[in-house]
């Protein structure tokens, strides 16, 4: 019974603005409120494409967060291999450096970053949040991705080599392919961060043309001064619903690999 | 770090190893040196000067950032909502995410599904978090305050967004829904490695369930619990999205934290100086938290082996 008041507490409060999202903006304001729907439809989904960029807005952001994944996975994947099976000096410094840059807050960033976006004339351009995400993400991955690493065996790797496969080859077709999940996980996670993070894109995106989903949504409210609920409601079911199927795909793995890598620290 | 260098007569073509190394992580060193250890260093270089933000001229003042930013009334506020913040966050999402993880160790039906619907709120863009909650807390239409009132919990709505006293309460909640899984995540990994005998050798010495909690899961736990509470105390102090988005500071300040302030005093007061002199205090503060975290830490693992 507790678990089920976890459970309702947990998804509630995503169910109730999917009904709401239904609703037209009268039967939103309506007091006494109604649960279900009187007369529900899909008009707020579609004035959010006719009256508001919004598919800009999901453009943009599926972009930034597309390209900054897979920069984050496949650098993540090289070095975290690096990391656990070469010992050299600059590897280790390298490893403090990231645990360190792991550490720093976003906030911290946030002034010096932007002041630098600016004097090289990088706002409202995706490649800015494209390079800052996978700076701020790419610790992150290393971390899971290394302990990921840690527990695959060195041997099969070794007797691709005495067949005659260079280490590099052995690395990508023996090794990549073993290191597949930790890979995913750590691919839905960059990308969930990437989608729908706000501090650093509302700061340095500022044309509407340019805007990703956060500050787009925040602008639809401020826009006109009329709170359009039904439409940020109908927003958020979309930015919401392609993180739901990435973590569907990916549950379980992502569950453990987080948990580890919380673990781990 | 398990170095394991495998002997040079299999090397035949291509790189050695060392080049082959350096190519790998090359483009990350780049990265992380440019865009994180750069910036960093940049922040604590503006905290010690006066930045003319239109002609970019810099001058040095040493600690005068730092002297008029923490002294200001705005700034002492700030500090002390960001305390009620860190403090309220974490005693929720302590409690919960342990229950929660307990809940989901006990072997009932329906575990799999169960596991996926509370970690969900992990994913939830803190946008759609804020605006679930700013409907549903609305003080005219809301449906919380319209259940509080049916049931009778209440006679007069709650401003839950709009009253600069209940406002804190409104970020926390908000907060803490959002990032409870994380504490359950790491405390559910953790549990299930718990030695079965352990427990079962308790149930035999006679101990109930509270006590076999209280001596065998609890401390079993406590490292783990430990690392889980510094990184949400780090991430609170400075996580700026969900509150921000929930009531943008307001009202008239009422919500606005530290790293609010940070924002503000950049954006709107065009103060650089200042706002890197606060950041890197609390970050500052931040380390030494840490510092008494990973004290413990070693402590309680010294004692859980």
């Amino acid at each position: 019974v507790l678990l089920l008041g976890a459970i309702i507490i947990s998804d509630l409060p995503l169910l109730w603005i999917t009904i709401e999202s239904l609703k037209p903006d009268v039967e939103i304001i309506h007091y006494p409120p109604d649960i279900l729907p009187i007369a529900p439809s899909l008009k707020n989904f579609s004035d959010l494409f006719f009256y508001e960029p919004f598919g800009r807005f999901m453009l943009n952001s599926t972009i930034i967060a597309s390209v900054s994944t897979a920069l984050v996975v496949i650098l993540g994947t090289a070095a975290a291999y690096s990391f656990v099976r070469f010992n050299f000096i600059f590897l280790r410094g390298l490893g403090e450096a990231s645990l360190f840059a792991y550490m720093i807050p976003s906030i911290l960033l946030l002034v010096p970053i932007a002041r630098l976006a600016l004097s090289a004339h990088l706002e409202n351009q995706s490649i800015a949040l494209i390079a800052i995400y996978t700076a701020r993400l790419l610790p992150f991955a290393l971390w899971t991705l290394r302990s990921y690493f840690q527990g695959i065996s060195i041997e099969l790797e070794q007797a691709a080599m005495v067949d005659g496969c260079t280490r590099f080859g052995a690395f990508v077709r023996v090794v990549v392919p073993q290191a597949i999940p930790g890979m995913i996980a750590t691919a839905v996670f960059t990308f969930n961060a990437a989608w729908s993070e706000y501090l650093f894109s509302s700061t340095l995106m500022t044309s509407p043309m340019a805007m990703t989903v956060s500050p787009g949504i925040v602008m639809l409210s401020s826009g006109s001064g009329l709170i359009h609920w039904g439409v940020q409601m109908a927003a958020s079911v979309l930015i919401t619903l392609p993180v739901l199927v990435l973590f569907i795909i990916g549950q379980s793995q992502l569950v453990e690999t987080w948990g580890e890598g919380a673990v781990k620290g | 770090m398990s170095a394991v260098r495998h002997p040079s007569p299999f090397r035949r073509r291509g790189l050695n190893d060392r080049q082959l190394a350096l190519v790998l992580v090359l483009p990350t060193a780049v990265i992380l040196v440019t865009l994180q250890l750069y910036p960093f260093l940049l922040a604590l270089h503006d905290s010690f000067f006066e930045t003319d933000i239109y002609t970019g001229e810099q001058t040095l003042n040493w600690l005068t950032n730092y002297t008029t930013v923490l002294t200001a009334p705005g700034t002492r506020d700030a500090f002390v909502r960001s305390m009620v913040f860190i403090v309220g966050c974490m005693v929720i999402q302590t409690i919960s995410g342990l229950v929660i993880a307990l809940l989901l160790n006990a072997g009932l039906r329906g575990q799999t599904l169960a596991r996926g619907l509370t970690f969900f709120p992990y994913m939830v863009p803190a946008i759609v978090a804020a605006l679930a909650f700013r409907i549903s807390f609305n003080e005219i239409y809301g449906i919380v305050d319209y259940v509080l009132l049916q049931v009778k919990a209440i006679t007069h709505p709650i401003s839950f967004l709009t009253d600069t006293h209940t406002v804190m309460f409104t970020i926390i909640v908000v907060t803490s829904w959002k990032f409870i899984p994380f504490m359950t995540i790491a405390l559910l990994a953790r549990l299930q490695t718990l030695p079965r005998d352990m427990v079962e050798a308790a149930k035999v010495d006679g101990a109930g369930r509270f006590r076999s909690f209280w001596y065998i899961t609890l401390p079993w736990l406590a490292p783990v619990l430990l690392v889980a509470m510094l990184l949400r105390t780090i991430w609170s102090a400075t996580e700026f999205d969900t509150p921000f988005l929930v009531a943008f500071g307001g009202p008239l300040e009422a919500s606005t934290l530290v790293p609010i302030r940070i924002r503000t005093l950049y954006l709107q007061e065009l103060e650089v100086g200042q706002a890197c002199a606060l950041a890197i205090s609390i970050a500052l503060l931040m380390a030494i938290a840490s510092f008494f975290y990973l004290r413990a830490y070693h402590r309680v693992e010294a004692q859980a082996g």
